[in-house]
């Protein structure tokens, strides 16, 4: 670590439980500083995001995944290109990590054919494998996590050393699929990891009308794996676990349960005010527990990012942001004599741009 | 319609009446001294070397699994036991666990779990023990297989296939034939032969396919059809074709699944009072041949359609809705659709009887159309 970091008597930077604990994560300096950036790029774009609904500039429904960026940025930080990713509505930050461009992501959400389903899907119903490894989001819950099965499976017959994580909100663990994707997974020690965002509410529903265990982690136990519970808003801890677990899942060893808590600051989607969320605890999640704060601070304390870095992440950002919503403004939206094309795979919409500029993925 | 002695599926199933056991010499020359176990399920056919439409079905998936390292089973029960129906008897010793994979109960992680696999660059085939069970996995398949590609330009290959059907006293809850739902639902190809060859055909299409393949085997069928079937391993029956079983002039009978062997029945008996019957069987639900109904009716001017599925917003709705829309000036009388009432399948025989089209009823329909 450089900068106006603390030097002993011999001039040797002094190592502090912090910095000991980015040496043991393997997190160099400017890996810190993309941690940084990825956590400020996803909460200005769900701020940004949040912005344009109010005003009615941007169609469809928004969910924000404000006050979860710790586990969405580690998780995504903490997977290879290769690994796949399977997740829901409110993790784009997610997908944004792991390399889904936000031009196109910009451009679903406006309809047009930019996007990565080209007008057929809005909001974060988007993914691709092709451009990072991604899940185009199922709304229906949790039906990524059969898919991920597939894909484990699929890893593991042609003996790749690849992962399969999936990721849901605690409150769609309460459904059949859940259960059986990690007993499958177990069974067959696939490849996979299984990640629980827990932010205390199924839309308006506490977690204690969701389970009546003491936490979602422990149910890991019944599936014969692992299971650990982490501050999801500490992105270094989901990191450090995600991490692990991939590895583990890597080197054959099966999968893994992880659960990570935060709360979820807004509402289930724009239209909900969330007044069920106690306002205390709202209060202290946000004044205590800020993921990206949480980590810039502990950065800047440690001399790895100055007050200038942090400036100039915010400028970019907004920056990115800006030139993406005007790249999603300018794409065409698409033709309505396409309605019926691509549904099977014979008439080749797919495989040609709609354009006709040749961009392929 | 009434059966072969038959009082319990299952029971059929592992009496396997049908099916020759292997011979003497076959059986020494299995190391493992298991008869017919871990043998090509071609040794399966009969001493004139025709297979069972069972028979076709295992040839079908074991010569794709020669053909093609992607293309994997997995269900309830196919490794050691071979199946519920003995479908995939064999398969295990020849592929392997991983290749013929036991599943926990699970149906709807089953098709998840393939479309996964798809999605991945494999070639999975799920069965379900009975294809009533294909509601616990409903939601996969519409939500997930059948839009995938729409939305995003992804492949999933993928073939849930399982017994479907009644007339074996197997009620409600194993005597189903689902496919209008998966009919009427975006992006999935929907497959319900009726002959062997068909079967064999049609099955080897769907796992080379690249859109998801719902298909369904009705067990009435499964070990009282007989055929000789091409051993051609590139041999294939394209998925959205219909095929003329039977020519006839006077009335069109449109069929398909078990129902088709019902309708050559009658037809049988109806040449006798001098009434010639085609018939269509439309081997796929969806896409459908409408090119084929067309044809046939422009011929006959009359049409029944038979179907075993229920019978309101069902398969005799949309080959109605099509004669009507662009066969009118074809038609010289109004559309019959036989089918079951939209009830439960009952269980005990006259009840079920009543509830499925008979011969009788297939030739009275025919009779009175064709004075109409
Ligand atoms: C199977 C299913 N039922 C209902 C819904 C409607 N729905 C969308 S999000 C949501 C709440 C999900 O809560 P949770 O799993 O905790 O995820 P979160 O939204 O908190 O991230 C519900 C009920 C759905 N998407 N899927
Ligand atoms: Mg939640």
């Amino acid at each position: 670590m450089s900068n106006g970091k603390a030097r002993d008597i011999w001039g040797e930077p002094v190592r502090t439980s912090a910095s000991a604990r980015f040496d043991r994560l393997g997190l160099k300096e400017e890996d810190l500083h993309r941690l940084l950036y990825y956590l400020k790029l996803c909460r200005y774009f769900d701020e940004r995001m949040e912005m344009l609904y109010r005003q009615g500039r941007l169609p469809g429904a928004i969910y924000s995944g404000r006050g979860q960026e710790g586990t969405h940025v580690g998780t995504g930080f903490a997977l290879r290109r290769e690994d796949v990713f399977l997740g829901t509505h409110r993790d784009l930050s997610v997908q944004l990590t792991k390399g889904l461009e936000l031009k196109r992501v910009m451009a679903q959400f406006w309809g047009r054919v930019d996007g990565y389903t080209r007008g057929r899907d809005g909001n974060s119903h988007v993914g691709s494998f092709a451009a990072a490894g991604t899940f185009a989001v199922v709304s229906m819950l949790p039906d990524s996590y059969p898919v991920a099965c597939g894909w484990a499976l699929a890893f593991k017959r042609r003996g790749e050393e690849r992962v399969a994580v999936a990721m849901c909100g605690e409150g769609a663990t309460s459904n059949g699929r859940w259960h059986e994707s990690l007993n499958l997974s177990s069974i067959h020690r696939l490849p996979a990891v299984w990640i629980v965002n827990n932010n205390q509410w199924a839309y308006s529903t506490p977690n204690r009308l969701e389970f009546s265990v003491p936490s979602v982690a422990v149910r890991a136990e019944a599936y014969g794996m692992p299971g650990i519970r982490v501050d999801g808003t500490d992105v270094l801890e989901v990191y450090e676990a995600v991490g692990d677990a991939v590895e583990r899942a890597r080197s054959g060893e099966g999968p893994s349960l992880i659960e990570s808590v935060s709360l979820r600051w807004k509402g289930h989607a724009g239209h909900d005010p969330a007044r069920y969320v106690p306002r205390e605890m709202l209060d202290d999640y946000m004044g205590n527990r800020d993921p990206v704060k949480r980590l810039q601070d502990l950065l800047m304390s440690e001399g790895a990012v100055s007050e200038a870095d942090a400036g100039a992440l915010d400028e970019r950002v907004k920056k990115e942001f800006d030139e993406a919503h005007d790249f999603a403004q300018r794409s065409p939206l698409p033709s309505g004599e396409d309605v019926t094309r691509g549904l099977w795979t014979e008439d080749g919409y797919w495989d040609s741009d709609p354009r006709g500029d040749g961009r392929t993925e | 319609m009434t059966t072969e002695g038959d009082t319990s599926v299952e029971r059929g199933a592992e009496r396997s009446p049908e099916v020759p056991q292997a011979s003497p010499e076959e059986a020494a020359k299995d190391e493992a001294g298991a008869a017919g176990h871990g043998a090509e399920p071609r040794g399966k056919r009969s001493a004139e070397g025709e297979a069972t439409f069972l028979v076709a079905i295992a040839e079908a998936m074991w010569e794709e699994m020669e053909r093609d390292d992607s293309v994997f089973l997995m269900g309830q029960d196919i490794g050691v036991y071979g199946g519920a129906f003995k479908v995939t008897e064999g398969f295990l010793d020849r592929f392997g666990p991983e290749r013929v994979m036991d599943t926990p109960i699970c149906e709807e992680t089953i098709i998840g779990t393939a479309i996964g696999a798809a999605l991945a660059g494999m070639r999975p085939i799920a069965e379900l023990q009975y294809a009533d069970f294909i509601a616990n996995g409903f939601d996969e398949l519409v939500n997930v297989a059948g839009k995938h590609h729409y939305r995003v330009g992804e492949r999933v290959p993928l073939v849930v296939r399982g017994p479907s059907g009644g007339g074996v006293r197997a009620s409600s809850f194993h005597s189903q034939n689902p496919e209008p739902w998966f009919a009427h639902t975006p992006g999935l190809k929907v497959v319900v032969p009726a002959f062997p060859t068909d079967a064999k055909g049609l099955l080897k299409a769907a796992v080379r396919d690249d859109n998801p393949v719902v298909f369904f085997e009705h067990k009435w069928i499964y070990r009282r059809i007989r055929e000789t079937v091409p051993d051609d391993p590139d041999f294939t029956v394209p998925i959205g074709r219909a095929d003329v079983k039977r020519e006839g002039v006077d009335v069109s009978v449109i069929s398909y699944g078990a129902m088709v062997h019902k309708a050559l029945e009658a037809a049988s008996d109806l040449e006798d009072s001098g009434i010639s019957v085609e018939v269509l069987d439309l081997r796929t639900i969806w896409p459908l041949d409408t090119a084929a109904i067309l044809r046939t009716v422009e011929k006959t001017g009359r049409a029944v359609v038979l179907y075993e599925s229920h019978r309101a917003f069902g398969v005799g709705a949309e080959v109605s809705a099509v004669l009507a829309e662009d066969g009118f000036d074809l038609l010289d009388a109004p559309v019959v659709r036989l089918a079951p009432p939209n009830v439960p399948v009952p269980f005990s025989p006259p009840l079920e009887d009543a509830y499925l089209p008979q011969v009788e009823d297939i030739v009275d329909a025919v009779d009175k159309l064709s004075k109409w």
